[in-house]
């Protein structure tokens, strides 16, 4: 008995240290959440209407380091996870000061959130209803999963994935890459009017297309197509400068 | 002007009826003697009378008078007495159906008229109904463009392809998104918008000033296809300066070789 309750209390004990690890902030009143990283990122949902930033795996502060705290381009370490957390007016900015180790975002699912990889971070978000705009500015990937949309998603070298669960209708899509590839797919039934340009790429797509036959999916002539499926709906933009471009039916 | 001179026009039929009293009788005869005109009308307006008074009165032959009070009796007889007012009624019912029917033929035709007359009204107001809409939708248009969300940006930017002239101010604000926008993908979006007008000398401007500006390689290469597809002259130093700078993907600066010559 007496085992038992030793674990219980360890138990107990770790769950708040870790709890204290984790960072949190209430998103009352918070309309869009940007957020800022070098490293790899990944967002995903939860269900209270807060931020919470995971340390993820131990960071080891160098003891040189003890009692001060971490500065970067984007302030000051506010969180004690090596975030910088600024509110504003509506917009809460969250900037990864740290360099090295990825980390993980959760927020509701309605969120609006935009994301900017300025190094070599990978972008990943997944599960949003709200409106996502992903940018990577140097050589990250970005790859959105499970959203709805309206997503505005840039990439320049990394490549740009996208997997859309029933698309709102509301406002347009605009996904570019300059020198990856562009993947999107979506549920077959979706209306919308494509619009699908490369300069040195192909495009490949199995949606009824005006196209030539190519390894079950189509490689289209022409550099820029415009289509309408599904009867016409909200605009997708998809345009890759030098990557390849596959849209999917999911 | 005298009596004596005056036309006895309205006079002569009742000279020839001999109904005009004494003085006025001197005064026609004497004007009659001396107006051609008038012994004229004298003299048309007897043979008029003569023809009235020759004509013989057609009288129905006693057989059939005779017949037809036989066929009065007899119809008489037959009826008895009842002599109702539904025969007033039924000729004023029928009356009434006239009347209405002829106040819905007014209604109609009035409203007809009143259509022919509305028509270029209504077309006007059409008119001035569509200036409003296209003031509406560059509302509209202006307004989104300046919203947080990108998606909204590029809505707003992709309104210009409801208008066929767009002024200045849609202009200037698409130019504000090409040059001064935070992400990518509306600049993108306000680029393709602008290379529909580069008729303009304010788009070529434009399009120049954000080739010197523009750091994502797909706007850089999309400007100078464009700039040298209209043969812009210059577009060229800026190329130049391009194909200098380190940071330019080197894809940028094969294209940039590639078109230089074309516009030099």
């Amino acid at each position: 008995m007496r085992k038992f309750t030793f674990i219980l209390i360890a138990l107990f004990v770790g769950t708040v240290a870790k709890g204290q690890s984790d960072f949190k902030k209430s998103l009352s009143g918070i309309e869009w959440v940007k957020i800022e990283s070098k490293t790899d990122i990944t967002v995903k949902t939860h269900s209270s209407n807060e931020l919470l930033i995971k340390s993820g795996p131990e960071i080891k502060t160098p003891d040189r380091a003890k009692g001060l705290k971490l500065v970067g381009a984007g302030g000051t370490d506010n969180t004690n996870v090596g975030f910088s957390v600024v509110q504003d007016g509506n917009t809460l900015i969250v900037y990864n000061l740290r360099k090295n180790k990825g980390a993980e975002i959760y927020l509701p699912k309605s969120q609006n959130i935009a994301i900017k990889s300025t190094w070599n971070g990978d972008i990943e978000v997944d599960g949003f209803s709200g409106e996502i705009e992903a940018d990577a500015q140097l050589n990250g990937s970005v790859k959105i999963t499970g959203v709805n949309g309206p997503v505005t998603a840039n990439s320049l070298n990394g490549s740009l994935e996208v997997v859309f669960g029933t698309v709102t209708q509301d406002s347009p899509i605009s996904l570019y890459s300059t020198n990856g590839a562009v993947d999107v797919s979506l549920p077959s039934n979706t209306p919308a009017n494509l619009s699908l340009s490369t300069l040195n790429g192909n495009v490949y797509t199995d949606f009824d297309v005006k196209a030539e036959d190519k390894d079950g999916l189509k490689s289209l002539l022409g550099r820029n197509v415009k289509a309408s499926i599904n009867g016409g709906g909200v605009k997708i933009s998809m345009k890759s400068t030098n990557g390849n471009m596959y849209l999917r039916k999911k | 002007m005298t009596m004596e001179n005056k036309h006895v026009l309205d006079q002569i039929p009742d000279y020839l009826d001999g109904t005009l009293d004494k003085e006025t009788m001197k005064v026609v005869e004497h004007h009659l003697a001396n107006c051609m005109e008038c012994q004229k009308e004298l003299e048309e307006m007897r043979i008029l009378f003569t023809a009235f008074n020759e004509e013989e009165i057609t009288v129905p032959s006693d057989s059939l008078k005779a017949k037809f009070e036989n066929a009065l009796e007899q119809e008489k007889t037959q009826q008895g007495k009842v002599v109702h007012m539904t025969q007033d009624k039924k000729p004023s019912w029928a009356n009434n159906m006239l009347k209405v029917a002829a106040s819905i033929a007014l209604l109609v035709a009035s409203f007809q008229m009143g259509g022919v007359f509305q028509q270029k009204k209504v077309e006007k107001e059409i008119a001035q109904l569509k200036d409003e809409t296209d003031h509406m939708k560059q509302t509209a248009m202006l307004s989104l463009m300046e919203n947080q969300s990108a998606s909204k940006r590029i809505q707003g930017v992709s309104y210009i392809e409801e208008f066929e002239n767009p002024d200045e101010a849609i202009i200037q604000a698409l130019a504000n998104r090409l040059l001064n926008d935070d992400n990518d993908n509306v600049r993108l979006t306000a680029f393709e918008a602008l290379s529909k007008f580069t008729s303009s000398e304010k788009v070529k401007i434009v399009l120049i000033e954000a080739l010197e500006k523009e750091k994502n390689p797909s706007i850089q290469v999309a400007i100078i296809q464009t700039l040298v597809q209209i043969q812009e002259k210059k577009a060229a130093e800026p190329m130049k300066r391009l194909l200098e700078q380190e940071d330019t993907q080197p894809f940028i600066k094969e294209q940039i070789k590639a078109v230089l010559p074309s516009i030099t």
